[in-house]
């Protein structure tokens, strides 16, 4: 009993390890998305990234990832809040994210309801189809039932229905097959994954025509020839393709080009630096230079593959006279290989 | 004769990051960023337009986290500074690269755009607003406002309170900044939730944008796609985005900004020379970050980078506008017969994406206004109030759900790396709603804490957070701000609901979190 209500508050950990259990017809649906998304994670839309270069302040850490100028903030939120909570979120026209608790007392009361039952029930989602209706319990067009770990608290769940609208309720189903519902979820819309079937009289507009402005409207010219309902799809896919170009050329919109994993970068500059009376002139190559209130100066210049001759000239302000000191540096760069 | 429209709207934001507790903050460097490449060229620009009459229309979402750090006197005066180091940093460049003229004259370059940057900033007496709402006041730039905090709607679904709150609470500090009502609304990432529009319509919005399958995708069909706004059934309007111009700025196959001759934004003097000659310039710590002085070109795939050449660069941009204008001008032809009537194609950017990030889209984007005005008569630029005073006659349907993230919907803001924060942020919410119902009026320090605890609760609900965590740079800091703004508002809750309230404390994160000074907790329901 104890370690079930342990299990209830396991961490981050358990609960990412638990939403990879997913019923058998979720399953290939999310390898082949988690294969599109490390796909699409390497190699970010545009948008994101020009979003992403906003807050590059160049590969350095964050001041939260040193210590020593930001105390990390060491009190955390807590797990739960000691409720009895379901809600779901659209992530997608596909997919939704659920997420609940329950508190100590529904728990316990469940257990003193059903005694041993309640051991051997299996802690289910059940999602009804509610498009179109106002939800009663009973009335749903449809509904099916998920497997879930109950401990994990949340899961992802593919709907699979685009256009349509849901509820769900978390629950267990008893030995004898009975369904009991804890907590009744929010009610959810998946958006359309295509254009509507549905026209208004007034503002008819042949199919042929629509095609042509929708491929337009997506960007991919008025001249394709797939059926309207694909075109978004397609979209999204010469997204992601010209996204995999993205990664190869190294631009703004590219990623940061990749260094080979063993490089090695030299330049070289030059410090002239003197001193003379604090009021003299100083000139170096012909153009005047600062002095410090002391008399001192310094110069510092990249310095590249060449000779420099570096006349230094100073020019008395009390009397007629001038000291030309010019040092000679050359530089020669050799590589191998 | 005109045979359709061009929007052009920019989206300015900046998630609210001051740190006073700090000297040097480095995640404060992002709004110095875009200070110095993006809102200063584009405000330069505007004067230049203003200058020479050319007529122009745009629009510009300034949020309201943007528009409160652009107003605070802390950030103001740290902008100043951080500033002046350029400009000493780029004397300094000038004097270093004297033996390499290809580069001594980029350094002159930076230390001419750092020098204007500071005498535009003093210009405006600091306070980059009133440059904008000068454009906006001559009738040139439509300034729109956005969510609050930039909350993703669409997940806040459940609790339309918090939704009402950033809306109303973005609709007054507009209010207070601009002088006048605001007409339309950037919808934070372009998330849009079926229903929201009655809550635009509450706050007095007439329009606002989605994705290209937001209209596309609505019920009913809409007859002219994305080439003409839709009502919503509360009367609000609806623009959707145009992809193929979108492509064009965005896309790295045909997108300009990967132009090889264009500035590379990944080489930075701040990592590419001696650590101790940049180190005044760089993090107090000793880390190295962007300086913005940056000398090399894009010019191909790999490590070898070729010197910048502005004017090789500039050529580019105008010849890239004139490109996107052709472009525009035959997308618009061809529409106007398809239609049979004036279609507008609306392009929206991120305002980053000029100048921070492509140095010469300012250039490329005064090449284009400038081009439109005296070039051609089949395109004109417009706002959508123009628009729907010209045409007001529009198809009412109900737009789907859709964001203009990765993806198309909310994958971006709910996946394993940061589905953990919705419960919190959700609980919040029903919190501040109970609180606010419980307390109709309440004043003092009680009601001190309940406004408090909305400044919290909106800066906890910032997108910001949620993307930074799923790209994954400054993780740290996205989760630090969530926690930290919800802990404070649940402590602050608690205290209300106590009626035991520590004033030290209110008075701590008054400080600390001090946006929207005029803010009424009472929105929140």
């Amino acid at each position: 009993m104890k370690a079930k209500r342990n299990a209830r508050n396991a961490k981050g950990a358990t609960a990412k390890k638990a939403v990879r259990r997913v019923p058998a017809a979720g399953r290939r649906v999310i390898r082949s998305t988690k294969r599109l998304l490390r796909k699409v994670q390497e190699i970010p839309l545009q948008e994101t990234h020009v979003a992403e270069a906003k807050f590059y302040t160049g590969p350095a850490t964050s001041s939260y990832q040193r210590p020593a100028v930001t105390p990390v903030e060491q009190r955390e939120l807590p797990q739960g809040y000691d409720e009895d909570v379901l809600v779901v979120q659209v992530r997608d026209p596909l997919w939704t994210h659920v997420y609940w608790d329950l508190r100590f007392k529904t728990w316990d009361e469940c257990r003193a309801r059903y005694n041993a039952d309640f051991e051997k029930a299996r802690w289910t989602l059940r999602a009804y189809d509610i498009s179109f209706i106002k939800f009663d319990g009973t009335n749903a067009h449809r509904f099916f039932d998920t497997a879930i770990d109950v401990a994990a608290r949340n899961w992802y769940m593919n709907l699979g229905a685009p256009g349509t609208s849901w509820c769900l309720d978390l629950g267990f189903i008893l030995p004898d097959g009975r369904f009991v519902t804890i907590v009744r979820s929010n009610v959810v819309s998946l958006p359309l994954d295509g254009p509507s079937w549905m026209t208004d009289e007034e503002w008819m507009i042949p199919d042929d025509a629509f095609r042509r402005l929708y491929g337009m409207s997506v960007g991919l010219g008025p001249n394709v020839s797939s059926p309207v309902g694909r075109l978004w799809q397609e979209r999204l896919k010469r997204d992601v393709s010209s996204g995999a170009v993205t990664s190869r050329v190294s631009s703004p919109v590219g990623k940061k080009a990749e260094r080979p994993s063993f490089w090695l970068v030299v330049d070289a500059e030059l410090i002239v630096y003197g001193a003379t009376e604090p009021d003299a002139a100083v000139s170096v190559q012909g153009k005047p230079i600062r002095l410090r209130k002391d008399g001192t100066f310094t110069l510092r210049t990249a310095l590249p593959d060449g000779k420099q001759e570096i006349p230094v000239v100073a020019r008395s302000a009390k009397i007629d006279e001038t000291r030309t000191i010019t040092p000679i540096v050359t530089r020669r760069t050799t590589r191998t290989p | 004769m005109t045979k359709g429209y061009l929007c052009m709207v920019l989206h300015g934001h900046l998630p609210y990051v001051r740190h006073p507790e700090h000297e040097d903050f480095l995640e404060e460097d992002w709004l110095y960023e875009a200070i110095t490449e993006t809102y200063i060229p584009l405000i330069a620009m505007f004067e230049r337009l203003s200058a020479d009459n050319v007529p122009f229309r745009m629009t510009i979402s300034v949020t309201p986290t943007l528009a409160s750090m652009l107003t605070d006197g802390l950030l103001q005066d740290r902008y100043a500074h951080h500033i002046n180091k350029l400009i000493e940093l780029a004397h300094k460049e000038v004097e270093r690269t004297r033996w390499m003229p290809a580069f001594q004259r980029l350094a002159v370059m930076y230390l001419g755009l750092f020098t204007q940057a500071r005498d535009l900033f003093e210009r405006y007496h600091r306070n980059l607003i009133t440059a904008f709402k000068r454009f906006q006041d001559e009738g040139c730039l439509e300034i729109i406002t956005c969510a609050a905090t930039h909350g993703y709607f669409p997940l806040m679904d459940v609790t339309k309170d918090s939704v009402r709150a950033q809306v109303r609470v973005a609709t007054d500090h507009y209010a207070r900044l601009f002088g006048r009502r605001p007409n339309g609304i950037w919808l934070p990432e372009c998330g849009y939730q079926p229903g929201d529009d009655v809550i635009l319509k509450e706050a007095g919005l007439k329009y606002f944008f989605t994705d290209a399958h937001g209209v596309l995708h609505a019920t009913p069909r809409p007859k002219y796609g994305v080439f003409a706004p839709v009502y919503c059934k509360s009367g609000v309007a609806c623009f959707g985005r145009d992809m193929e111009s979108s492509k064009q700025v965005w896309s790295s196959v045909e997108g300009y900004p990967g132009d090889y001759y264009y500035r590379e934004f990944y080489r930075d003097v701040g990592f590419d020379l001696d650590f101790e000659y940049v180190r005044p310039y760089v993090h107090p710590d000793g880390i190295r970050i962007n300086t913005g002085i940056k000398y090399y070109r894009i010019t191909g795939p790999g490590d070898h980078k070729e010197p910048y050449d502005p004017d090789a660069a500039r050529e580019k941009a105008a010849a890239h506008a004139g490109n996107f204008m052709f472009n525009r001008e035959k997308q618009i032809e061809y529409l106007y017969e398809l239609l049979g009537r004036r279609p507008i194609v609306v392009s929206p950017y991120d305002a980053e994406l000029f100048g921070h990030w492509w140095f010469e889209g300012p250039q490329w984007l005064e090449f284009l206004i400038r081009k439109i005005a005296y070039d051609q008569k089949t395109v004109r630029l417009v706002t959508p109030p123009e628009y729907l005073a010209e045409n007001p006659r529009n198809q009412v349907v109900t737009p789907s759900m859709s964001s203009w993230g990765w993806k198309g919907y909310s994958e971006v803001w709910l996946q394993g790396t940061n589905d953990w924060i919705y419960r919190h942020l959700h609980k919040a919410s029903r919190v501040m709603s109970d609180l606010a119902r419980q307390h109709p009026s309440v004043e003092g320090v009680k009601r001190r804490a309940l406004n408090q605890a909305l400044r919290e609760l909106l800066l906890a609900q910032s997108s910001d957070w949620a993307f930074i965590m799923a790209t994954g740079t400054h993780v740290p800091y996205a989760h630090k701000r969530t926690k930290e703004h919800l802990l404070r508002f649940f402590r602050l809750a608690e205290e209300v609901q106590r009626d035991q309230i520590d004033g030290s404390f209110l008075s701590e994160v008054e400080s600390k979190d001090n946006i929207f000074a005029d803010i009424d907790y009472r929105v929140h329901q």
